[in-house]
């Protein structure tokens, strides 16, 4: 039998001390060719998976719900037994311990914390994940990580969904036929003698971008052991970040920005809040200068995390957001000036603001040709006399989106003002190996190579390129026209059904490797249990591929072990300490200055030659929710509000009314958009604040979506959306539209009606604040005056009330949250849902007005609604000391605490609803239907929350407070014999939040952070005049407006 | 002899109180006719009816209990729509019944007489269909049934007793209590009277069980007026209390349109105004098919539309109460509520009401409407719709538009809303529809004590 370690996660895993609870699963299977008859082979995929109950393995399908506690022990029993008589493999390497003898630091009932990190198209984010008795339920940020401190998105927070999600493929199959994990290996071994023998010449590897030196490593050696193969490098949002300085200065150079330094922000399409690699740290660094008071910080806590804050937050003014952009986004949301244009026409508006830039400050050997700013002079003269004030204290932004001419353009104005040194720099990029081909240009060639034929082996590791790839290439046909392609799937997604082989991917989460952080810091990425569905990662594969005999994580092992110590014999120490940790501190990079050359020119003539047609433009987005599509099929995300159009579980075109008018369409029209041939049909959504003449699209939908919406029509379906076994789709695949030459947008796009409509699960239906006073924003000028807030909300005393105001005892728990920081990431949402159990409820409850998120994100647009501005609003209960939901129950299901938590009694609410109508937040949330229960498969039901009850249908629900971490936060300071400190609780949705918009403590401290936070001038209470006298205050947000624009 | 008793009779509203019906047999004659005649073609069309939309409400209850309170169209802020609004109707519909019994009783209202049983029952059923909303509108149904009655438990769990739903159990639940008592009693006599003139042994029996040994003798009667009387005395204050205690489910809440000390006064209106019309609405054809046009006269029909029209004023002041208050407080939310419902989405329920509420009720005026049985009949049928919407307006329209515009959201009724709805008016009828052939549905022996003193006064008046 050829070696286990060629799997060999296992044992990788078992090293892991949270796995020594979860039984190994896929051993017998694994090492297993032969059975006797498919029962038998069943049964062992049952005896061997029996945490998850498999009995029956096809890619995609669902499992079955059927075991119990009972039958998982006989089969255990069972199995041992087996076990026993088998003895004809090699047990895995590696110390499996007993669970009958507990590891020290074990203790049933008690989450334990390790630290890891996901890698998200090349990016990592440093990882903690709370694991009870061996089984993660909780993502959050690595706090110690200097670049999101904690906090994460919201794709990190939906990785517990995707880990276990029955849906993902879960078994080792050709041409959809259920194979043994043997018989491809066989299969690839057969192939790989082919293979040594021409030296790799038909071998082709699709794989995704990554940071990590292992991997690099691992596919470096590959092309060592077939000089004639090649590896393509490929993600459908993959962004380049090289592509400017290119273009720009001739040579590769990663820009790194600090917004700490920055009085004023340029962004050219560029939503640099949200997109990684820096998003979080640049909306930290970003919102620290939105408001005018320090951040509290902890006396005597001073860990190097905290330092480095306590630096960032230093400066004082308040910068500017200037933003240039076609569709509303999280980034225009914060902006203080924000420009309507369409994205072909970005690159003419940046090539102005250069030339005036320019004319006041030359710079050597760089011409700049005029261009006519068009509409737009007065923006680009008011924009580009800031910039030149606060020339070296700016920043320019140029979206990913834009061609590589127009990112030139965006260094080079960061040259011109003198930014270069002081907040922008640059540092080589990590060396990849010179075979490795990448994005769009390797993609093509790779799809020519298989049309002459030459690729007899492809193995795609990259997420789903059959569906991502431009439409142009064609991927899907082509893959399917490799002899032997084998594809390591997490769902039978587009490119499995054209594979030969498909093999389960093994989840971030249940895998070994490490990564560079964008400060350069090496993260160690560590399995947080075995593989639930015998999972395989890339380095499996180049195992197998290159016959390497260890398993990846001893490869991982003594890579660091060379790295950190170099010569020290013993690393074992350290290693767990690395681990512990989850990362080494960045060396300082070297900073390279570009050097002006010709490039420069080019690329602006380039631009100026350009002239957009006056045709309806295409503009194609990442999704806030699904990313590239890869979170396409998991619900929580799909149900995870846009954060500006509040749809869910769909995309949309978006257009503005204006143009809407002249298409002759409306919110709700399905349309056909056709570009060169091939169309799509989304519903539209009129979006105020779009710009004119283009429509915006997200892409990644189209994916089978995992609820079917319409089995709940049966009626006697006992729970909300059903499965979707038939596969129904969730919104409509905009890479149909895309193109290699144009991935992001271009001109010649058709709309037409399809006389069709569609209502859209819209989690918010209204627009405006109708005047009131709810999402207040003030000038920068007026904070801390006397006259910036009005009528109530001119004094912090509460309205007088008939009764005595309420006396709590001990701690007052408040919660502060600071609109000027929030941008509207939506990852407190995503945080609070997978803290606190909260189920999602399919499409068409959503459109009925159901959905169950406890905190959720008001987003208003302000001003005239031509060219509105918008604002986002968290609200969550706000814990009301006259909580008019208290006195109105019935049944004293909702209670107030001594220390003023307004608690809810889950088993005590009979469900009469009367406490949502009366709140006037109204953020309670109702369980109409059983969805919490509905349809869960059995490892589904493994994410959820043991410290949080689960709700049954009936029941009213809300924000706690994460009361189960205050009390996990009091018993673990009355263990260590102390009082409780400021910080020591945080709830799920101020850990995540990236921005650190949300402060929680009591107010009986008067030192404590939401202490201070009241006592800010900027401090007010939403709906103060219904006399509720809310503990979470909201902070105002401070508008920095240019005189000369406004 | 007739003639003598419709004249002279010194009210403002002349007419005769019972038109032929010479003798006691008669009048026994008449009015248990409808017992012991075989039910004719068109009974047995409505009742078919009935009992379909009674399976449509089972398959609605079945949804409801099984599936969840999902199936309905309520969201969030909508936690309440079209159940509470049919309970209130419902409830509302249930209190003419209360005041023709014990109020117009203790004024020595004559007219009252030959239509208290029939305005009793329509409030038994009544309140049985509004009862039923309450308890299904609840997530936990199985729970809630029982958990909001004071009982003792070793959770020393109590009801909050702060809670207007609490008050609401005792003061429906007291009211249903005191309206079947009321009911029954009233009909002890008249099941004697039954039993009496029944022909076959099964009914004897059955009347007789049902008459509680009744036999007529002085005592009987010493003991049942004055125990009348005080069922009366125990009823009258629930006439006020119950709605008002129903319109404490809204005016406690800080919903704009809720929260109203207007509340309480102006749905007792309500509810006498819209159980009158049903009353009417019911009477009028069954007046005509069971033929009593001779006990329940046109005097009776009068009197009962002059009502309507006062408590459509009532009514219509409220309304104008509400909106003044509404502007005058400068509240913006409470203003804005109210332009929301006039002019939102819910615009042509909004009109509707103040059309079937305010404006129709005015051709009451009119004699000659008042004389016109079908256009009279009409009116009823819309001010119950009217009535509907309000409450519809009261609830679904606060609370669709209240004080976070992120929050508001228009409320669609589900295909089970429509059969709920539409089950207890199934229900109600099929119900109403036995007991015109089970029970004697216009007191019988109050009757003949009316004609007797009739004819004493008559006697009198001629022999001054």
């Amino acid at each position: 039998m050829p070696s286990l370690k060629i799997w060999g996660q296992d044992a990788a895993a078992a090293a892991n001390p949270a796995d020594a609870l979860t039984l190994q699963p896929s051993d017998a299977t694994a090492e297993r060719g032969w059975f006797r008859s498919v029962d038998e082979y069943a049964g062992h995929r049952g005896l061997g998976a029996q945490v998850q109950g498999v009995t029956k393995v096809t890619p995609g399908e669902p499992i079955p719900d059927s075991l119990s506690r009972r039958s998982f022990l006989q089969l255990l029993g069972g199995g041992l037994g087996v076990a026993g008589l088998q003895g004809c493999f090699k047990p895995p390497a590696g110390h499996i311990l007993p669970y009958g003898k507990l590891a020290a630091n074990l203790i049933p009932g008690e989450p334990l914390h390790y630290a890891t990190g996901v890698e998200i198209d090349g990016v990592v984010t440093p990882l903690l994940v709370t694991c009870f008795d061996g089984r993660p339920i909780k993502v959050e940020g690595n706090p110690d990580h200097p670049e999101n401190l904690g906090s994460t998105g919201v794709f990190e927070q939906a990785l517990l969904e995707q880990l276990y999600d029955s849906n993902r493929v879960q078994a080792v199959s050709e041409r959809g036929q259920v194979r043994s994990d043997d018989s491809l290996r066989r299969g690839i071994q057969e192939e790989l003698r082919k293979l040594v023998a021409t030296q790799g010449e038909g071998l082709r590897l699709l794989v995704p971008p990554t940071s990590s030196p292992f991997l690099h490593e691992r596919r470096a050696r590959v092309l060592e052991k077939f000089p004639k193969a090649k590896i393509v490098e490929y993600s459908a949002l993959g962004i380049e970040a090289t592509a400017g300085t290119e273009a720009g200065f001739g040579q590769a150079l990663l820009p790194r920005y600090d917004l700490t330094k920055a009085d004023t922000v340029l962004s050219l399409d560029s939503d640099f809040l949200w997109t990684q690699p820096y998003g979080q740290r640049l909306a930290r660094e970003f919102t620290a200068r939105r408001t005018a008071t320090a951040p509290h910080l902890q006396p005597g806590q001073d860990t190097w995390a905290q330092e480095q804050q306590r630096r960032e937050y230093n400066s004082v003014p308040m910068n500017r957001l200037y933003v240039a952009e076609a569709n509303f986004s999280i980034t225009g949301m914060m902006a203080d000036h924000r420009l309507r244009v369409r994205s072909s026409d970005v690159g003419n508006l940046g090539l102005a603001i250069l030339r005036a830039v320019t004319v006041q400050r030359p710079v050597a050997g760089l011409s700049v040709p005029a261009v006519d700013p068009g509409p737009h002079a007065n923006f680009v003269q008011a924009v580009a006399k800031d910039l030149l004030r606060s020339a070296g204290r700016s920043v320019v932004f140029v979206g990913p989106r834009q061609p590589p001419e127009v990112q030139a353009l965006g260094h080079l104005l960061n040259l011109a003002l003198g930014n270069l040194g002081q907040t922008v720099s640059f540092t080589q990029p990590a060396a990849r190996h010179a075979r490795i081909e990448v994005g769009n240009e390797g993609l093509r060639q790779l799809a020519a190579d298989i049309d002459q034929q030459k690729v007899d082996v492809l193995l795609v590791t990259a997420q789903n390129p059959a569906f991502g790839a431009p439409a142009d290439l064609d991927l899907a046909r082509r893959i399917a026209a490799v002899p032997f392609s084998v594809y390591l799937a997490d769902y039978a997604d587009q490119t499995a059904e054209k594979a030969r082989w498909v093999l389960p991917a093994a989840h971030p989460l249940e895998t070994w490797g490490d990564a560079v952080a964008a400060d350069g810091s090496h993260v160690v990425l560590q399995p947080l249990l075995a593989p639930l569905f015998d999972g395989k990662s890339e380095a499996d594969l180049i195992g197998l591929l290159i016959a390497e005999a260890s398993a990846p994580h001893e490869l991982l092992y003594s890579a660091w072990h060379k790295r950190v110590a170099p010569g020290v014999p013993l690393f074992d120490d350290t290693w767990a300490g690395l681990l512990r940790k989850g990362f080494t501190i960045a060396d300082a990079q070297p900073v390279t200055l570009p050097v002006l050359g010709n490039a420069a020119s080019d690329a602006l003539n380039k631009i100026a030659q350009q002239h957009a047609t006056a045709d309806l433009e295409l503009g194609l987005y990442p999704s806030y929710q699904v990313h590239d599509g890869r979170y396409a099929r998991t619900g929580q995300l799909l149900e995870l509000p846009d954060p500006v159009t509040k749809l869910t579980w769909t995309n949309a075109a978006l257009v503005s009314p204006k143009t809407a008018d002249k298409l002759g369409i409306a919110s709700n029209d399905v349309v056909e958009l056709t570009l060169r041939g091939r169309s799509i049909q989304v519903p539209t959504i009129v979006l105020p604040g779009h710009a004119d003449d283009t429509v915006s699209v997200a892409l990644g939908f189209g994916q089978v979506s995992p609820l079917d919406n319409e089995r709940w029509s049966s009626f006697l379906a006992p729970s909300a959306a059903g499965p979707n076994p038939e596969g129904k789709l969730a919104g409509a695949n905009a890479y149909a539209l895309r193109h290699s030459d144009a991935p992001w947008f271009t001109t010649g796009l058709k709309v037409q009606k399809t006389g069709g409509t569609r209502e859209l699960a819209l989690s918010q239906e209204h627009w405006t604040m109708e005047g009131r006073e709810l999402a207040i924003e003030v000038p920068a000028a007026l904070v801390g005056t006397t006259e910036h807030l009005a009528g109530e909300h001119s004094t912090n005393e509460p309205i007088p009330s008939f009764y005595d105001p309420v006396k709590p005892e001990g701690f007052k728990w408040a919660m502060a949250i600071d609109l000027a920081r929030c941008t509207g990431c939506s990852a407190c949402v995503m945080a609070c849902q997978t803290e606190n159990n909260i189920p999602i409820v399919g499409e068409e409850q959503v459109k009925r007005g159901r959905e169950m998120h406890w905190l959720r994100l008001d987003r208003y647009f302000t001003g005239d609604l031509d060219d509105p501005g918008a604002i986002t609003q968290p609200v969550a209960c706000v814990h009301c000391e006259n909580a008019p939901c208290e006195y109105v129950c019935p049944v004293n299901a909702t209670v107030h605490s001594d220390e003023g938590l307004n608690e809810m009694i889950y088993n005590r609410c009979v469900g009469t609803r009367y406490c949502s109508n009366n709140c006037p937040y109204h953020v309670r949330r109702f369980n109409y239907l059983n969805y919490s229960y509905g349809n869960k498969t059995d490892v589904e039901k493994m994410a959820v929350n043991p410290e949080v009850t689960v709700r049954s249908r009936g029941v009213m629900e809300k924000c706690t407070y994460c009361v189960q971490r205050i009390e996990r936060g009091r018993i673990g300071a009355r263990v260590q014999g102390r009082d409780l400190r400021d910080g020591d609780i945080k709830t799920a949705c101020q850990t995540a939040c990236p921005t650190q918009a949300i402060s929680f403590g009591t107010l009986s401290d008067p030192n404590s952070k939401v202490s201070q936070q009241r006592q800010d001038p900027r401090s007010y209470q939403l709906l103060k005049e219904v006399g509720t006298r809310p503990r979470t205050t909201h902070l105002v947000r401070v508008k920095n407006k240019n005189p000369e624009l406004s | 002899m007739a003639a003598a008793i419709a004249k002279d009779h010194p009210t403002l509203d002349s007419g005769p109180l019972i038109i032929g019906q010479t003798d006691d047999v008669a009048l026994n004659e008449t009015l248990l006719r409808q017992v012991w005649a075989p039910p004719s073609k068109a009974w047995w069309i409505m009742f078919g009816i009935a009992s379909m939309g009674l399976g449509l409400f089972g398959i609605a209850l079945y949804l409801t209990l099984v599936v969840g309170v999902g199936t309905w169209g309520n969201n969030i802020p909508n936690g309440w729509a079209w159940d509470i609004t049919n309970f209130v109707w419902w409830i509302g519909i249930g209190h003419a019944g209360t005041l023709i019994s014990a109020i117009l009783l203790l004024f020595q209202q004559k007219w009252r007489t030959s239509i208290n049983r029939f305005a009793e029952t329509m409030t038994l059923f009544s309140v049985m269909c509004a009862g039923i909303f309450p308890v299904l509108h609840m997530g936990r149904p199985w729970f809630g049934a029982y958990w909001l009655l004071p009982y003792p438990n070793t959770f020393r769990l109590w009801p909050q007793f702060r809670s207007a739903l609490v008050w609401d159990v005792f003061a429906v639940s007291t009211y249903l209590t005191t309206s079947i008592l009321f009911w029954y009693m009233g009909l002890v006599p008249d099941f004697a009277a039954a039993r009496e003139s029944a022909k076959r042994r099964w009914q004897k029996i059955t009347y007789g069980i049902l008459s509680l040994g009744w036999r007529g003798g002085a005592r009987h009667w010493k003991h049942y007026q004055s125990s009348y009387m005080i069922l009366a005395g125990l009823a009258t204050p629930l006439v006020l209390s119950v709605h008002s205690v129903v319109s404490f489910d809204f005016a406690i809440g800080v919903i704009p349109g809720w929260h109203s000390t207007i509340s309480a006064p102006f749905f007792v209106a309500g509810a006498v105004f819209s159980g009158f019309a049903m009353v009417l609405t019911l009477m009028l054809p069954a007046r005509k098919y069971l033929k009593l046009e001779s006990v329940i006269t046109m005097r009776h029909v009068h009197a009962m539309a002059k009502i309507i029209l006062v408590t459509s004023w009532i009514v219509t002041f409220s309304y104008v109460m509400e909106h003044f208050m509404a502007f005058y407080s400068g509240n913006r939310v409470e203003i804005e509520s109210l332009i929301f419902k006039a002019t939102g989405p819910y615009a042509v329920i909004y009109w509707a009401m103040l059309a079937c509420n305010c404006v129709i009720t005015q051709l009451l005026w009119s004699k000659k409407v008042r004389d016109n049985i079908i256009v009279l009949w009409v009116i009823c049928v819309l001010v119950n719709v009217g009535m509907w919407t309000e409450r519809f307006m009261i609830i679904a329209g606060g609370l669709s538009h209240d004080f976070l515009p992120s929050a508001f959201r228009i409320f669609h009724p589900s295909i089970v809303d429509v059969m709920l709805f539409v089950g207890t008016l199934s229900l109600f009828s099929f119900l109403f529809l036995l007991a015109l052939r089970i029970i004697p549905i216009v007191p019988v022996f109050e009757v003949k004590e009316l004609r007797h003193e009739l004819d004493h006064e008559a006697h009198q008046s001629h022999a001054a």
